[in-house]
């Protein structure tokens, strides 16, 4: 693997929130040297007059009542109380009254 | 070593039957469903050391459901005051008032939510996770009457084709426990084919249900993107995912995917479909069906590793198989031609870009701080995404993360992200063009049958491996895998039919064509 694909890799870990061990970059990075270039391949591609939209939704039809094949619908960005703040609370790691708890942020 | 595991085939009847099957006999009284989940249990206490199909199941919970279901059907009737007796031979309930899959024991693929059951998607990251709602297919089969029994095991969040990759241990294949299931619904594929439940949900990326359907023997489908809800479906690639049945048979995927398709006001891309029609899959015939099978996904040419391009290497035998069902479709008065997709070539590397870019995305909300594993050293907040992200995900999550932030770094975002973007589109047209001129794909659902445990150690060659499934996850489109006969080592072989988008009627029906003429082979040799 080149010195700059090394880099800008580890920079992207940091980036990812991981903090890679020595023996799991040599692993990563040394797969990644095969999988980067492999990935590349698709630069090769005409693609000239496509559009970028990634979703398997076709995007030809209309919006309708019920979109099949269609656009995604939307609906009312209503207020909704789902019942269950006491258990999704139960789900954190620490907790504090109906709060999250996280170490110490700033000095 | 190989492991001894006790013959499937000597099983009682009950274990015999298919989940449509069974769910008949116990409206019709002929079985209680407390018979059946007993029954499945002892396969479970018998297998599952050596399978390690399950990560969770509840035995006592379950037959507690299976007593009251039974008390549905007497009371049902009671009610009427005779025998049900009125269903139809695809066993189907006709107006029996009792729900299709009552009493039936189902699997459900541990990346599925079913609320206060752990759900651990294979991650020490969510390794005590007990979810306060379930998701909606699987509350829907639930309406249906079937009794979940447990979650299966797989690779850690989807990624990967052998369900090797789980913090929870490998899962073995039923029929050589030396083998891999395949993955990343290896668990779902093996407690089918062992007897372990009669039918199971599983999710599939680029391949997750397909894949391991077909080295298992069993049928797997993987409806139209958006058909079926995602909601409650732990996310990997949020345009690909997709929950689907694998099964012993491709009734008993219809009519799972009858259950639990539908549009979900909790997921906004999800739409309506029409129902399948289980007669009409009955009496589909292939005549005047024009069938295509791509070149590019029935074996690689010289020239193409010439050009650096790495495909995976066909076995002999899948490729042999899809001659024979070349053979038998032409027989059967059908007109099969080769045809030329170029751009499914990058079919491989278009998939593992959108899908690692936005696993990346997905993934970053495992931070420590709401849900899942904390690590319990961190000192601020800054350590604490860190060392918890770095020990709770495992080694092929944190490659699909890596590349996944590499390509959507700003360095890389139009060249290959956009690109692979506009290149996913390519691969849309390339079947809209097929499917203006043919009714059906065909090739094979994976190049190889269950490779040896420990094989899988090229990370890039697994995804190489995909080649035959990730083209319609891209497309969006259906496609399922069928068993079709056995490789020179007796391990199974499937195949893959491709449908139009909404075309799961036509897959449905394709697949029964070619297993009745497997049952009619059966019978012919017995």
């Amino acid at each position: 693997m080149d010195h700059s694909t090394e880099k800008a890799l580890e920079r992207v870990a940091r980036l990812s929130g991981l903090s890679l061990s020595e023996g799991e970059k040599e692993v990563l990075f040394s797969d990644l040297s095969h999988i980067i270039p492999y990935m590349e391949q698709i630069t090769k591609l005409d693609t000239e007059d496509r559009t970028s939209g990634s979703s398997a939704r076709p995007a030809e039809a209309g919006k309708t009542e019920d979109p099949e094949g269609g656009e995604m619908l939307l609906r009312e960005d209503e207020e909704e109380d789902s019942g269950l703040s006491s258990a999704i609370l139960s789900s954190a790691p620490e907790v504090s009254g109906n709060m999250f708890c996280v170490p110490k942020a700033v000095e | 070593m190989t492991s001894k595991l006790p013959d499937i085939s000597n099983s009682e009847t009950i274990l015999s039957m298919n989940a449509v099957e069974t769910a008949r006999a116990i409206r019709e009284q002929k079985v209680t469903s407390e018979e059946v989940v007993r029954r499945i249990f002892e396969n479970i206490d018998e297998r599952e050391s050596i399978i390690h199909a399950y990560v969770s199941f509840w035995k006592e919970e379950a037959l507690e459901k299976a007593r009251e279901c039974d008390k549905k059907v007497r009371e049902y009737l009671e009610r009427i005051g005779g025998q049900t007796g009125e269903t139809s031979d695809v066993g189907m309930p006709e107006n029996t008032g009792l729900p299709p899959l009552l009493g039936v024991p189902v699997a459900v693929k541990d990346n599925l939510l079913f609320s206060g059951k752990r759900t651990a998607c294979g991650s020490k990251m969510l390794e005590n996770y007990v979810p306060p709602y379930t998701a909606t297919c699987v509350e829907k089969l639930e309406e249906a009457g079937a009794i979940i029994i447990g979650k299966t095991n797989m690779d850690e969040f989807g990624m990967g084709v052998s369900t090797e990759n789980s913090y929870f241990g490998a899962t073995s294949h039923p029929l050589d426990p030396d083998c891999v299931p395949g993955g990343s619904s290896g668990g779902s594929a093996a407690a089918v084919a062992a007897g372990e439940a009669l039918a199971a949900l599983g999710t599939d990326t680029g391949g997750s249900i397909r894949q391991p359907a077909a080295f298992c023997g069993l049928v797997g489908l993987r409806p139209t993107y958006g058909s079926v809800s995602r909601h409650g479906l732990v996310a990997f690639s949020s345009s690909m995912d997709t929950a689907g049945p694998i099964t012993r048979g491709s009734v008993d995927a219809a009519v799972l995917f009858n259950i639990v398709k539908g549009r979900d006001p909790k997921d906004q891309t999800s739409a309506s479909s029409p129902d399948i029609d289980i007669s009409a899959m009955e009496s589909y015939s292939v005549r005047g069906k024009r069938i295509a099978i791509p070149k590019q996904l029935s074996g690689v040419s010289d020239d193409a590793s010439a050009d650096g391009k790495k495909g995976p290497l066909f076995s002999h035998d899948v490729l042999n198989a899809v001659q024979t069902a070349r053979a038998i479709l032409e027989e059967n008065g059908a007109v099969v031609e080769e045809i030329d997709m170029p751009v499914l070539e990058y079919a491989v590397p278009i998939y593992y870009i959108l899908s690692s870019a936005e696993a990346s995305s997905n993934l970053s909300r495992y931070d420590g701080i709401r849900y899942g594993y904390r690590d319990p050293e961190a000192k601020d907040l800054s350590e604490l995404y860190t060392r918890t992200r770095s020990s709770g995900f495992g080694l092929e999550v944190k490659r699909r993360i890596l590349l996944g932030n590499y390509v959507l770094s700003s360095e890389h975002f139009e060249d290959i992200y956009r690109k692979a973007e506009k290149a996913r589109n390519l691969v849309k047209t390339a079947f809209d063009d097929a499917f203006s001129k043919y009714d059906l794909l065909l090739s094979p659902a994976s190049p190889m049958t269950a490779p040896k445990k420990g094989e899988n150690t090229d990370p890039l060659a697994a995804y190489c491996s995909d080649l035959c499934t990730v083209p319609s996850s891209l497309a969006g489109i259906p496609s399922i895998s069928f068993p079709f006969g056995k490789s020179s080592e007796g391990l199974p072989i499937g195949l893959q039919l491709m449908g139009r988008r909404s075309g799961e009627q036509e897959i449905l029906g394709a697949a029964r064509f070619f297993e009745k003429l497997g049952k009619i082979a059966e019978e012919a040799e017995s």
